[in-house]
């Protein structure tokens, strides 16, 4: 079942009369337990689709659905991390894992959140503030927070893009252990091509509110980003989003 | 013409370097500097705001010592009457004998009371109006204009109005202190909620949050930061509106004392109930701010903080 898109169109302005369109027609389908990546020039749509599938938007025509149902504003069975990670200020890093089975009023939120605070990493930093951490280390628990609900999907919103290289590497590598271990439908938003290579099973390229490219990366895990077929994608996807061969793209 | 510029040279060069041999032993000399515990700076700032604290009390014992040896020395010399500028001792004195006969115990309580009870009844009513005003686009809409036009009036206009809706009892009084309360506060109260960051809305309802959750646990969290300050700002009116209130028409309080003793001339009374005033507002602001630093334990901003010096 998985997520499925169908015929979505969405608008912020009108111009002459005709609403401008941000996404046209946008058709997609995502199995169950996929990693996909969007891949996209800023203002190409892929953040609205991300908003659209959150439910923090509403599709002007067509219709989004999660295994069958269709979607209703924001629910915890779609956990989203964020760019700027957005965590709770004014609680710590265990208050805010625990904040999605607290609301629920869960006797087991401790335990639980002690397990995926382990699990991205972050024993010992329970008492710690957003305000104390590194961005790597917010970032980390943004993605604790959102699978402590056990969500159906995990949107994430370029959430490596605020960090360094260094930093960055690390979380992709973290990233790809987290979802093999969770297991979870990941529908990731990004602009940088070999990120998308690196983690993606599949690869949606959004070009001016529609999808230009989709295609399905045939590489084992972990993957070598200097091996020739990872290059072949990366040279595959810069051609399509430079929109010609020409130009090439400086790598990252 | 070689041998010439070496040795003009050579004897230059030699100095330079017996100047910074001369500097290296200096460091040298310096080293066991060095060799000292390495305390990290917060740790080190930690300490340094306990000797602030000392020093702020400094600054009190000094002022006190400044207005006595001023009025001994008006005493001694006569550069103005006496009478108009009471030693800080002849405050102390006078502030005694009334403890003596019970009245000053009686007079700071009824102070008291007033201030807590319409400070607290002004910042209620200013919460609940001004979540209803942020949160309700129809409240806002009846509710504002009559502020915005009504809120600028001084407060002090009132206090005529306040006597005869209210009486010469203690209902005008603590009306007119919750009023000086709620009108500075409540532009607060809707400013902190309007400026909850809308990421953060988003990634509540995303973890599951209804709307009442996100109110209670994402909105108010954000904004109590303002409220506090609001709090803060507000205090120094709710005093005026305080002595101003019990100048005119009590017969007790801080504010009474000041009245009573313009009659008699007795100028260390006023400066006892203004003293006593000074120190009930500033023991009111410790307290809010001590819950401040209590509740926002998780704020790491600031000047200070900006810099390491």
């Amino acid at each position: 079942m998985g997520v499925i898109f169908q015929y979505i169109h969405k608008a912020f302005d009108e111009a002459n009369g005709q609403p401008k369109y941000i996404l046209k027609d946008i058709n997609l389908e995502i199995g169950t337990g996929e990693f996909i990546c969007v891949l996209g020039k800023s203002g190409c749509g892929k953040s609205t689709l991300l908003n659209l599938l959150a439910g923090y938007l509403k599709p002007d025509k067509g219709r989004i659905s999660v295994d069958g149902v269709d979607i209703q504003g924001p629910s915890e069975q779609r956990g989203v991390v964020f760019q700027q990670h957005a965590l709770f200020p004014w609680y710590t890093v265990r208050e805010n894992v625990e904040f999605g089975l607290r609301i629920k009023k869960r006797k087991d939120a401790a335990a639980v959140a002690a397990a995926y605070i382990a699990m991205v990493g972050l024993k010992g930093y329970e008492d710690a503030y957003p305000a104390e951490l590194s961005g790597g280390m917010a970032q980390r628990v943004g993605i604790a927070r959102a699978l402590v609900n056990d969500p159906q999907v995990l949107l994430m919103d370029e959430p490596l893009g605020a960090l360094d290289a260094l930093t960055r590497d690390t979380m992709r590598k973290e990233l790809i252990r987290i979802w093999q271990i969770s297991r979870k439908t990941i529908f990731f938003i990004t602009h940088s091509v070999p990120e998308a290579v690196y983690l993606a099973d599949r690869v949606v390229i959004l070009k001016e509110g529609q999808i230009a490219m989709d295609t399905t990366i045939a590489l084992a895990r972990p993957r070598d980003i200097r091996s020739p077929e990872f290059l072949y994608y990366v040279d595959l996807f810069s051609a399509n989003l430079t929109g010609n061969g020409q130009e090439s793209m400086i790598a990252e | 013409m070689d041998t010439v510029k070496e040795s003009v040279f050579v004897p230059a060069a030699q100095e330079l370097i017996s100047v910074h041999e001369a500097l290296a032993l200096s460091q040298y000399m310096a080293e066991p500097v060095f060799e000292e515990d390495i305390v990290p700076r917060k740790i080190m700032e930690e300490r340094k705001a306990g000797v602030n604290t000392y020093l702020k009390a400094l600054s009190l014992v000094l002022f006190f010592c400044i207005w006595q040896i001023i009025s001994y020395l008006n005493a001694v010399s006569l550069w103005f009457n006496p009478v108009f500028l009471p030693s800080p001792v002849m405050v102390v004195q006078t502030g005694y004998a009334y403890l003596q006969d019970g009245t000053l115990l009686n007079h700071i309580g009824m102070s008291f009371y007033r201030m807590l009870a319409g400070f607290s009844i002004g910042v209620v009513i200013a919460v609940v109006l001004g979540v209803l005003i942020a949160t309700r686009r129809d409240v806002d809409n009846l509710v504002s204009p009559i502020l915005n036009m009504v809120g600028p009036i001084p407060i002090f206009a009132f206090l005529p109005m306040f006597l005869i809706w209210f009486g010469i009892g203690e209902m005008s009084k603590i009306a007119l202190i919750a009023y000086a309360t709620f009108v500075p506060l409540i532009t607060y109260i809707i400013d902190g909620i309007k400026n909850t960051d809308p990421i953060l809305i988003r990634s509540a309802r995303s973890l599951g949050a209804t709307q009442y959750q996100v109110f209670t646990k994402v909105i108010l969290n954000s904004a109590l930061p303002h409220i506090f300050a609001g709090m803060k700002i507000s205090l120094a009116l709710t005093f005026s509106a305080l002595v101003v209130a019990e100048m005119m028409g009590a017969s007790s309080g801080l504010g009474y004392i000041i009245v009573n003793a313009k009659n008699w001339f007795k100028m260390a009374d006023m400066f006892l109930a203004a003293t006593l005033i000074g120190l009930e507002y500033t023991l009111f602001y410790g307290l809010l701010t001590l819950i401040e630093k209590r509740l926002f334990r998780w704020k790491k901003a600031g000047t200070d903080r900006a810099i390491e010096k």
